[in-house]
C-alpha cells in the first residue's frame, strides 16, 4: 500500500523531540529532521532559523562522550551517523548552514570522529566534513604544520573513498600560497594524488584532478618538478583524462591542463594540445548539466589575453557554437553568464572575431541579455559589449550608437549592483567614441545626465568609470555637446573630482578636462570659470601627483589650455611656478626627469606651446623658464630614448634659438 | 547491377571466428558485471560461489540498492527516499533533478490513491518550493499539478504520468544515481559491447556482405545475401 503523507509533526515539535530523554524518540526525530532537509533548501533554512543546528551538534557531542564511556554501542553509532549526516546536509551547498555548523562547535568533533572504528560513522563524518570544505567558509587548513601534513597524508592513504576524497577537498579548498604548494609537493602529496589519478575510482580521479590544479596554480616550479622525468609521464595521464568518457572528468582534466599551461611556458604549448583543449571544451557545451554550465568559464581561462588561442578558437567555429547555444534560450544563468564572458574574451583583441560576431547577428541577443533578471548575466553582457565595441571600423560607422543598445545600457547606470553599473560604464565608454555625429542620441536618452550623476557616486570605481565614459564622449565632439556636458557637470563638481581622494578618479577627471578644452579656443574658458576653480585644482593636483598617469593627463590639459591665447598661456605659466611649501623646484622639472616617457612628452609639449614664436609673450616666458633651469633640463634631453620626447625637445630648442639663445 | 562490396562466405567467416580465443574469466566478469549492475543480489552471491569471480560491489550494497528500486516500483516513494538517505545522504542533496522527480512521484502516488487533500497540501508544501528554488522545474511541476484539475485523470492530457512506466522511469533514475555515487557505471558492460557490435556491423555493411548477427539474443549468423 503506497504511503501517504501522514500527519507530519511540525518542525518546532520535531525540534523539541531532539532533546527528549527517551533515546527512541530522539533518534527518530533526528532521522526525520535529516530526511526532511536533504535536497530541500527551503526546509534547511526554516530548521536553521529554529535553532536545529546547535541541537543536532549537541547530540553529536553527547554521543562522542558515550563512545568514550563505552555505553550502548549500536545506539551510539546510530546517533553519530544520523547527527553527522544531518550536519553534513545542513552544510551541503548552503553557506548559512556551514556557518551554523561551525558556530555550533561541531567541526572539531567531526574531525575526532574520523578515527572511529565504525565504518558507517566514518563515512557519514567524512561526507559532512567534505561538505564543509566545499564552502568558502571552511576553516583554513594550515599545511605548514608537520602534524597537519601527516594527518592529511593519512587521509589520502585511506582505503575509504569518502576519507581520501576529504583529503583532496581540503587541498582544493585551503591550498593558496606558493609556499603551501611547495610544502605539499615536498611531502609527496602529488605522487599520491597522481596514483589516485591512475588507479582510483571515478570520484577519486575527479577529486585528484581538482587538487592537482590547486597545487599547480601559478607555480611553475612545482609543475616542472611534477612533470619531470622521475614520475614517468604524469602529464600524459591528465591529457588522457581529457578524453575520458565522463564529461565531468573531461572538464576537470581540461581545467588542470589549462592551469599548467597558464603557469608554465614550457608545457603544453604545441598546437596539437591547444586545438584539442578548444575542441573538448566546445563539445562540453552540449552537456545539459553543471558541466556544460562551467565549460565556458574554463574556455575563457584558456583563451583570455592570448591571441593565438583566440585565432584557433575562431577557426574551430567557437563563436558560431556560442551563438547557437544562446539562441536556444532559457539558459541557466550561470551558463548564460559564462558564454557571454567567453564571447567577450574571444572579441577582446582580434578584429576578425568581432567581425564574425557581428556578422552572425549575435549583438541583438547580447542586447537582450542587458535586461536579464540575473545581475551576473547583465554584467557579462556589458563586458561582452565592451569587447565588441573596440572595433574601430564599426564604431566609425556608427554601428553601435542606436536605441536597441544605448537605451538598455543607460538604464543599467541605475542598476542596484555596482559591478553591473561599472560594466555598463565600460561598454558605454567605447560606444560614445562614435566618430559620426550621432552622439546626440546618447544625450537624448538621458545618458549624459546619468553619467554626471554617477560621477557623484559613493563608489570610487563608479566615479572613475563614469568620468571615463564622459571623457570618451567629449572626445572630438562638437562644441555644443561639450558645452552641454560642462554646464551639467559644473566647474565646482569637476574641480572637486580633480581633487578626489582616489587617484583613478583624479586621472579620469583631468583627462576629461583635457578632452573638453581640446580644439576650440572658447572651450578653454571652462577652466577659468568661477574664479579659475578648475585651473587651480589642476595646479594643486599636479603638485602632489601620486602617479605618472595623473601628471600626464594634467600636463596635456595644460598643454591644450596653452594652445589658446596669451591670457591662457600666462595663466599656465603662473600655475607652473606656484610654490608649495618650501619646494623650490617646480614640478615641471620633476616631470621632465620622470622615468615615464609619456609624462616627459606631455611636459615638453606644454613648453612647446608656451614658447611658440608667434606669440608676443613668448620671449618673456622663455626667460622665466630659463631662470628656473627648465631650458637647461630640456637641453639635457636632446638624446632622450623616446622619439616623441626627442622631437619635441628639438622643437623647443629650435624655438628658443629663434629668440637668440646662447 | 554488380556490387562493389566484397563478399565473405559463411565458411570463411566461421573459420576466422574459430581462430579467436575468448577467455572464460573475461566472460565471467561480464556476467558478474551484468548481475551486479542490474541488481540481482542472490544471483551475484551464487555466481561468485560457483565460479569464484569477484564482484566490485558486495551483496549487501546491491540489496540496499534493490530495496530502493523496489520501493519506488511499488509506489512507496517516501520509504525509498529514506532508504537512499541512509545509503548516502549526498545523493539527493546534490541531485536536485532527481529529488524533484522523486517528490513528483510522491504527488502522483497520492493522486492515484485519490488522497486529493493530502496531494494539495503536499504540492504546496513540498513541490512548490522546488519550483522556486529552480526555475527549470516549473514546466514539469505545472504538468504534474494539473493532474489535480481533471475529474477523470485516466483520460486527461497528462495521463502518462499515472502510468506504471513513470514509476519505472523514476526507479531507473534513482538506480543510476546510486550506482554513480558508488563509482560504478550505470550500464552493464555487456550493453556497451552490443552497441559496439552494432556499430561495427554497420560500418562493415558499407564495405562487405557477410554473415551478420540480426537477433542478439540468439547470436545466429544470417547467411549473406548474394
Amino acid at each position: 500500500m503506497p504511503s501517504a503523507t501522514v500527519n507530519k509533526p511540525r518542525p518546532s515539535e520535531l525540534l523539541s523531540r531532539l532533546t527528549s530523554a527517551e533515546p527512541e524518540v530522539k533518534v527518530r526525530a533526528l532521522r526525520e529532521v535529516k530526511n526532511q532537509i536533504i535536497g530541500n533548501r527551503t526546509k534547511k533554512l526554516s530548521f536553521l532559523k529554529l535553532g536545529a543546528v546547535p541541537a543536532v551538534a549537541g547530540i553529536l557531542a553527547d554521543s562522542i562522550d558515550d563512545v568514550t564511556e563505552n555505553n550502548n554501542c549500536n545506539n551510539t553509532n546510530n546517533f553519530l551517523v544520523q547527527s553527522a549526516a544531518a550536519l553534513g546536509s545542513f552544510a551541503c551547498g548552503f553557506d548559512a548552514g556551514v556557518q551554523a555548523v561551525l558556530d555550533a562547535g561541531a567541526f572539531p568533533n567531526l574531525l575526532r570522529l574520523l578515527a572511529n572504528p565504525n565504518e558507517k560513522v566514518v563515512d557519514a563524518v567524512a561526507r559532512a566534513l567534505r561538505m564543509i570544505y566545499q564552502s568558502k567558509l571552511a576553516p583554513k587548513y594550515d599545511f605548514l604544520q608537520q602534524k597537519n601534513m601527516e594527518f592529511l597524508i593519512s587521509l589520502l592513504n585511506s582505503e575509504k573513498e569518502t576519507v581520501s576524497g576529504l583529503g583532496a577537498s581540503i587541498i582544493t579548498r585551503s591550498c593558496e600560497t606558493n609556499l603551501e604548494q611547495k610544502a605539499l609537493f615536498d611531502a609527496g602529496i602529488l605522487r599520491k594524488l597522481n596514483s589516485l589519478l591512475e588507479g582510483g575510482s571515478l570520484s577519486q580521479r575527479d577529486a585528484s584532478l581538482e587538487s592537482l590544479a590547486t597545487v599547480f596554480r601559478n607555480n611553475p616550479e612545482v609543475i616542472s618538478k611534477f612533470a619531470g622525468p622521475e614520475i614517468g609521464r604524469p602529464l600524459s595521464s591528465i591529457i588522457d583524462l581529457a578524453k575520458d568518457r565522463y564529461p565531468r572528468t573531461r572538464l576537470l582534466a581540461c581545467m588542470c591542463l589549462i592551469v599548467i599551461r597558464n603557469a608554465s611556458p614550457h608545457f603544453l604549448q604545441d598546437i596539437g594540445i591547444k586545438t584539442k583543449l578548444i575542441h573538448i571544451l566546445l563539445e562540453l557545451l552540449d552537456d545539459p548539466g553543471q558541466v556544460g554550465d562551467e565549460a565556458p568559464f574554463a574556455f575563457s581561462s584558456l583563451i583570455a589575453q592570448k591571441e593565438d588561442l583566440q585565432k584557433l578558437a575562431l577557426e574551430a567555429n567557437a563563436i558560431d557554437k556560442f551563438h547557437h547555444h544562446i539562441k536556444k534560450g532559457s539558459l541557466h544563468p550561470r551558463r548564460y553568464e559564462g558564454i557571454l564572458l567567453a564571447l567577450a574574451d574571444m572579441c577582446s583583441k582580434l578584429e576578425s572575431c568581432r567581425s564574425k560576431f557581428l556578422s552572425l547577428q549575435v549583438l541583438n541577443l547580447v542586447a537582450d541579455a542587458l535586461t536579464d533578471y540575473n545581475a551576473g548575466v547583465r554584467a557579462a553582457a556589458c563586458i561582452c559589449l565592451k569587447s565588441v565595441t573596440r572595433s574601430i571600423k564599426n564604431l566609425s560607422a556608427g554601428y553601435f550608437m542606436n536605441e536597441t543598445i544605448v537605451i538598455p545600457l543607460v538604464q543599467l547606470f541605475l542598476d542596484p549592483s555596482t559591478s553591473v553599473q561599472v560594466a555598463a560604464l565600460g561598454a558605454t565608454s567605447n560606444i560614445v567614441v562614435d566618430f559620426t555625429t550621432r552622439k546626440s542620441i546618447f544625450v537624448q536618452c538621458g545618458g549624459m545626465k546619468q553619467l554626471v550623476q554617477l560621477a557623484k557616486s559613493m563608489e570610487s570605481s563608479v566615479r572613475s568609470n563614469a568620468l571615463w565614459a564622459l571623457k570618451n564622449f567629449v572626445f572630438q565632439a562638437d562644441n555644443r555637446l561639450k558645452e552641454g556636458v560642462f554646464s551639467e557637470l559644473t566647474a565646482s563638481l569637476l574641480s572637486s573630482l580633480i581633487r578626489d581622494p582616489e587617484p583613478s578618479v583624479q586621472e579620469q577627471a583631468l583627462a576629461l578636462v583635457r578632452n573638453l578644452v581640446d580644439g576650440c579656443i572658447n572651450l578653454i574658458e571652462f577652466v577659468f570659470a568661477e574664479d579659475g576653480l578648475i585651473l587651480g585644482a589642476i595646479g594643486r593636483q599636479l603638485q602632489c601627483a601620486s602617479k605618472a598617469e595623473i601628471g600626464i593627463q594634467g600636463m596635456y590639459a595644460l598643454c591644450n589650455v596653452a594652445s589658446g591665447n596669451e591670457f591662457h598661456r600666462e595663466a599656465v605659466m603662473q600655475l607652473l611656478f606656484t610654490q608649495m611649501g618650501d619646494k623650490n623646484q617646480s614640478f615641471v622639472v620633476k616631470f621632465l626627469q620622470s622615468n615615464d616617457s609619456q609624462l616627459r612628452t606631455a611636459t615638453v609639449w606644454t613648453i612647446v606651446n608656451l614658447t611658440c614664436p608667434s606669440s608676443p609673450g613668448a620671449p618673456c616666458r622663455l626667460e622665466k623658464l630659463r631662470n628656473a633651469g627648465i631650458v637647461s633640463q630640456i637641453k639635457n634631453m636632446v638624446n632622450d630614448p623616446c622619439v616623441d620626447v626627442k622631437l619635441r625637445v628639438r622643437t623647443v630648442l629650435g624655438q628658443s634659438m629663434a629668440f637668440g639663445d646662447n | 547491377m554488380a556490387s562493389s562490396k566484397k563478399v565473405i562466405t559463411r565458411e570463411k567467416w566461421e573459420k576466422r571466428l574459430n581462430h579467436i580465443r575468448i577467455r572464460k574469466e573475461d566472460m565471467n566478469k561480464l556476467v558478474m558485471n551484468f548481475l551486479v549492475t542490474e541488481g540481482y543480489a542472490e544471483a551475484v552471491a551464487k555466481f561468485r560461489m560457483e565460479t569464484g569471480t569477484k564482484s566490485d560491489m558486495d551483496v549487501a550494497m546491491i540489496m540496499d540498492r534493490m530495496a530502493v528500486n523496489k520501493a519506488v516500483q511499488c509506489g512507496n516513494v517516501e520509504d525509498a527516499i529514506e532508504k537512499v538517505n541512509d545509503l548516502n545522504p549526498k545523493i539527493l542533496d546534490t541531485n536536485p533533478e532527481l529529488f524533484f522527480h522523486l517528490q513528483q512521484q510522491r504527488l502522483i502516488e497520492l493522486i492515484r490513491n485519490e488522497k486529493i487533500e493530502a496531494a494539495l497540501e503536499f504540492a504546496q508544501e513540498e513541490l512548490a518550493p522546488r519550483g522556486e528554488e529552480n526555475q527549470s522545474f516549473l514546466e514539469e511541476l505545472e504538468r504534474t499539478v494539473s493532474l489535480l484539475v481533471f475529474k477523470d485523470v485516466s483520460n486527461c492530457p497528462v495521463r502518462e504520468l499515472l502510468d506504471i512506466s513513470q514509476r519505472l522511469k523514476t526507479a531507473n533514475e534513482v538506480n543510476a544515481a546510486i550506482l554513480t555515487s558508488q563509482s560504478h557505471e550505470k550500464d552493464p558492460k555487456l550493453h556497451s559491447l552490443l552497441k559496439m557490435l552494432i556499430w561495427a556491423q554497420n560500418q562493415l555493411d558499407e564495405k562487405a556482405t557477410y554473415p551478420r548477427i540480426k537477433d542478439f539474443s540468439k547470436a545466429t549468423l544470417e547467411n549473406p545475401a548474394v
